[in-house]
């Protein structure tokens, strides 16, 4: 058995995995301080700040020989035998020669810069710099810059570690960074004319330790130790992509990603990233809406479930039938209980799988362990990154338990030309999309052919308009659930924000029309409860799911393995998050 | 020493010694010839081994053992002859290309046989115009007439150099950042292991020798290990171009056996110090090595011998020689000038080191220095490098060589020099005085000091 000895403790290394100092010392609860190093660029080893005493122990005598010069953690790998030493003075030392250094040029305007309180040089000067400072001379002050429309570079604020340079090298492999000049006058830059605007520009903000590259959307509009982080998945593609939703004072703020090595690994697009937005709309609806002698009019939500379930039930008295048209903007749970509902009221009803919106075609990225890079890669394990066209993120979740209650899978074009042939007395619309799929002929057509159109949504859409009772729904940050992304990866999302004013989330919505008591019902009991009926969930079937998610029945079996990561100084500093 | 038959600059004052005709009327190619048909690739190998001809370029690593770590069950090997130059006061691969192209050729050819590399990469300094014009054409001969090209003189070894000019920086003399360079990117060094001999230029194994390293196979192939070895000190065998410049009579490059003393150097070769006047500082080898003091004129300049009064190592034994009127902080001015414009910003302590040395340097020299700058000054430069290990490359090395040197041997001048040269614009002002001493500029307005954290 493999093992490893830190600071004179020995520990097991696990097995099938090529780590480096700096994560085996991790996953042992020693931090080793770096910047350049991140897990999924080449190992450059160029800010010096995870030098650390590195020595081999002989395993026939047992004799511990010391490199005699400090080593980068970086570049170390953790082999059996390896002797890490990373509390000596020596290293101390160093670490606090090397934070003199980065912060001999630095302006320290951290009062006006973004990054204050995820900032890898005010953690680590604080745990390993000085609080006094011995340089005198002028500083070198390199110019602020824009790299793109929506990414400003702080030169002054650079450290020189070129993670931004490498991830357009070698993970998008577009190389719109570059450095120039040299020594201290070296800087970050475009090249002319070319400006950073690939579908995942916006991540080289994220891998910035320190302020240098601020993302101009965010700018100056909040201290990021006001936000509190929820562990969520972006819904603007069906990719599925782990985010964390920064919220403040009742508004998204911002989406940072979060690693899942299945999914999207450290990354998430612009169009996912800027997404947040829509949950900020101002538009959004906010009542629940009866139709009165013709005339659509705010109403109270208890009033308005009464009065839909009433009317359903009424339907299905009648010998009529219902037709449900579930959004793949729902999560598995909404869908599993909306469908429980119209299929309790009768067998006959008939369920749906609402518009799959598709926007041009999937764009990919794959890094490879070669192409574009410069230094050491035997570290990396290259994946690749998907945005797909389908702009959803739960079609097979939601299809999953349609198929489940129905046999066959009705599509929105099949439902709509029924609907619109008057096959149905009831419509029951629950939408919850982020851009409305109906414009007014079709909405038209689908209210010509029914009695009765319930529509549950977040916006104001031309079907809403016409609809006999309005319900508004939960955005995808004010709800908690699962949805299952384009690889069949079932993910947990957490709700970031509180239900907006007049709105009822969707999951409650159903439940009080299901007659479940009591309501608030939680998402984790309802995925518990539909696992142990639907076998394709049957992963889930203690309602919990692992860090990374899990993938449902019939979807290739990626392994589940993996370690949560996160930049030392973009977690809590004391409480590390624990992930799901 | 007065037998000593000079072979690597024989032919320099031949007329037309750059062309091929020249060359091959006074025994070129010959050393090729014997071992391309007479010899198998390790023993050629064996036989540099033998000679222990040490690297020329600075570092003086073993040549032979340096072919030696290529991996066995390599494919494809490459050939990267590092002519980038750039050492201040170092000319003397300049002259070897110039007047002797065909030896450096034969010196690629032999050794890329004896490392079966059939590529060879030949990065010249991109000042070097008329050196790369002049190789140009000699490859172009040597190709001609059958010494470059396919099946070479018949033994089936085939074997292409490419002259590629480098685009003028310094750092690009350090053999990784030669191959980044050599493969169209920014010359930074890479991060060791792999060493290029495993994993280098394009990823495949790769050599990287000095021009006068090479220059040096033909004759070793030509004469026999013994030969090479009667010559010079223990461990420093062989001959050695030795350039001379600064304030001598007669600045020269000459060719002599290793561990002549800087001495003999100045006095003899380069005609005494200018002006009748006495030596006060002789740099051994490029400003990065440090320097002699006129006490420590009798070092021997070899591999060894040079380290014991405190200098790197032998560098380029370019001999740099300063007469007792320079000014140690003019030549401190300099050289920590050099190296914050050349330090090509990849490593923390030497990007940030390097300038924060010659702003202060500046600022002494001007006028404004105070005695606990030297103090930090050489705090700073014993903390960077890769003695240390804090840096990929020995260019902090060499940049903290002279300001250690300068410490440890005239630290008594540079004091008087801030003692006596004070100017009131240059000097630091009262509040950069507080925060340095970490406390507030005008401490009766709060009666605290501001907060320590953790002092040092």
């Amino acid at each position: 058995m493999a093992s490893i000895i830190i600071n004179g403790q020995e520990h097991t290394l696990p097995e099938g995995e090529k780590l480096n100092a700096i994560q085996a010392a991790t996953r042992y609860g020693v931090d080793i301080p770096y910047y350049c190093w991140h897990p999924s660029l080449s190992v450059v080893a160029n800010c010096r700040m995870c030098e650390i005493e590195v020595g081999s122990k002989d395993p026939k005598t047992g004799e511990i020989k010391m490199v005699p010069k400090l080593v980068p953690g970086c570049q170390t790998p953790a082999k059996d035998g390896t002797v890490l030493v990373t509390d000596s003075p020596k290293v101390h030392e160093h670490q606090r020669m090397v934070m003199e250094y980065l912060l001999a040029n630095h302006p320290l305007d951290c009062p006006v810069c973004d990054q204050a309180g995820e900032c890898g040089l005010q953690d680590y000067s604080f745990e390993h710099g000085q609080a006094n400072h011995r340089y005198v001379e002028e500083r070198t002050v390199n110019p602020r810059k824009d790299v793109s429309d929506l990414i400003q570079l702080n030169q002054d604020r650079c450290i020189m570690c070129t993670r931004c340079v490498r991830f357009t090298r070698e993970i998008t492999q577009t190389g719109e960074l570059q450095v120039r000049n040299r020594g201290h006058h070296a800087e970050i830059d475009i090249f002319r004319d070319h400006p950073l605007d690939n579908p995942l520009a916006g991540n080289v903000v994220d891998l910035c330790p320190v302020g240098a590259l601020l993302d101009k959307d965010f700018l100056h509009s909040q201290r990021v130790w006001f936000l509190s982080k929820h562990d969520s998945v972006c819904t603007r593609c069906s990719t599925g992509c782990n985010i964390s939703a920064e919220e403040n004072r009742g508004a998204l703020w911002r989406f940072k990603p979060r690693f899942n090595p299945h999914v999207n690994d450290y990354w998430i697009c612009d169009v996912g990233r800027y997404s947040y937005k829509a949950a900020n709309d101002a538009a959004l609806l906010s009542a629940c809406y009866l139709r009165t002698a013709g005339d659509l009019g705010p109403a109270a939500i208890d009033k308005v479930l009464i009065e839909v379930g009433r009317s359903l039930a009424s339907i299905a008295g009648a010998g009529g039938k219902t037709i449900g048209i579930l959004s793949p903007f729902l999560t598995v749970e909404e869908a599993y209980l909306a469908a429980s509902y119209l299929k309790g009221l009768n067998p006959a009803n008939v369920l749906a799988l609402g518009q799959v919106p598709v926007e041009g075609e999937d764009w990919s990225v794959k890094p490879d362990s070669t192409t574009g890079r410069t230094g050491d890669t035997s570290f990396i394990i290259p994946r690749p990154f998907t945005i797909h066209a389908e702009r959803c993120p739960n079609r097979l979740g939601v299809s999953a338990v349609l198929e489940h209650f129905e046999d066959g899978l009705i599509d929105f074009a099949s439902a709509s030309a029924r609907v619109a042939a008057g096959e149905f007395d009831g419509l029951y619309f629950a939408s919850d999309a982020i851009d409305p799929w109906t414009d007014e002929a079709a909405a038209k057509a689908l209210r010509a052919g029914v009695k009765y159109l319930v529509v549950q949504d977040t916006n104001v859409t031309p079907l809403a308009q016409l609809a006999d009772a309005v319900i508004a729904g939960a955005t995808f940050a004010e709800k908690a659930g699962c949805y299952v992304n384009a690889d069949g990866r079932l993910q947990y999302s957490e709700a970031a924000l509180a239900p907006r004013d007049g709105s009822l989330p969707d999951l409650d919505v159903f439940a009080i029309l299901l007659g479940r008591d009591p309501a608030p019902i939680r998402s984790r009991d309802v995925l518990a409860e539909l696992a142990g009926v639907i076998p394709v969930f049957a992963v889930a079937k203690d309602g919990r799911l692992p860090v990374f998610g899990a993938p449902i029945e019939g979807a290739e079996g990626v392994g589940m393995g993996g370690v949560p990561f996160q930049d030392a100084w973009a977690q809590h500093r004391g409480a590390k998050s624990s992930g799901n | 020493m007065a037998d000593f038959e000079p072979v690597l600059s024989r032919n320099w004052n031949v007329p037309d010694s750059h062309t091929l005709p020249v060359y091959e009327s006074r025994g070129g190619y010959q050393s090729a010839r014997k071992a391309l048909t007479t010899m198998d690739p390790d023993k050629v190998v064996a036989l540099v081994k033998e000679s222990e001809l040490r690297g020329r370029g600075g570092a003086g690593f073993p040549c032979g053992l340096k072919w030696s770590f290529l991996p066995k069950d390599r494919k494809e090997t490459f050939m990267c002859i590092n002519a980038d130059e750039s050492e201040p006061a170092t000319f003397n691969n300049r002259l070897l290309m110039e007047r002797d192209p065909h030896q450096l050729i034969e010196g690629i050819i032999l050794g890329c046989f004896a490392t079966k590399a059939s590529t060879a990469y030949l990065y010249i300094r991109y000042e070097y115009i008329n050196a790369y014009r002049i190789l140009e054409k000699a490859v172009a001969e040597a190709r001609a007439a059958g010494f470059l090209g396919k099946d070479i003189l018949g033994s089936g070894f085939n074997l292409e150099i490419y002259v590629h000019r480098g685009a003028g920086a310094y750092i690009c003399g350090e053999e990784t950042g030669l191959i980044e360079s050599l493969e169209g990117k920014r010359g930074w060094p890479r991060i060791k292991p792999p060493f290029p001999a495993i994993e280098g230029a394009f990823r495949k194994p790769t050599v990287v020798n000095n021009v006068e390293t090479l220059c040096c196979v033909p004759h070793i192939v030509e004469r026999g290990a013994d030969w090479f070895k009667s010559i010079g000190t223990p461990k420093s065998y062989g001959p050695k171009l030795y350039c001379i410049s600064g304030h001598v009579n007669k600045q020269v490059c000459v060719e002599l056996p290793l561990g002549v003393t800087a001495r003999e150097l100045i006095e003899v070769h380069g005609g005494g110090v200018w002006k009748g006047r006495k030596a006060k500082l002789v740099v051994p080898g490029g400003i990065s090595m440090g320097f002699l003091t006129a006490d420590e004129l009798d070092t021997k300049l070899d591999f060894e011998d040079i380290r014991k009064p405190g200098c790197l190592g032998l560098g380029t034994a370019a001999v740099t020689v300063m007469d007792d009127h320079t000014s140690i902080v003019d030549y401190l001015y300099n050289t920590t000038r050099f190296f914050a414009h050349e330090s090509c910003g990849q490593c923390t302590p030497c990007r940030e080191g390097c300038a924060w040395i010659y702003k202060t340097m500046k600022r002494i020299k001007g006028g404004g220095g105070r005695l606990v700058d030297l103090d930090i000054m050489l705090q700073l430069a014993s903390n960077m490098g890769m003695m240390p290990g804090t840096t990929i490359c020995g260019l902090a090395d060499g940049a903290s060589w002279p300001i250690r040197n300068a410490m440890a041997k005239l630290r008594p001048e540079l004091e008087d020099y801030i003692n006596t040269h004070q100017e009131g614009v240059r000097q630091i002002t009262p509040l950069q005085e507080a925060i340095f001493a970490g406390q507030l500029a005008e401490p009766n307005l709060i009666s605290i000091s501001l907060p320590i954290l953790n002092k040092v």
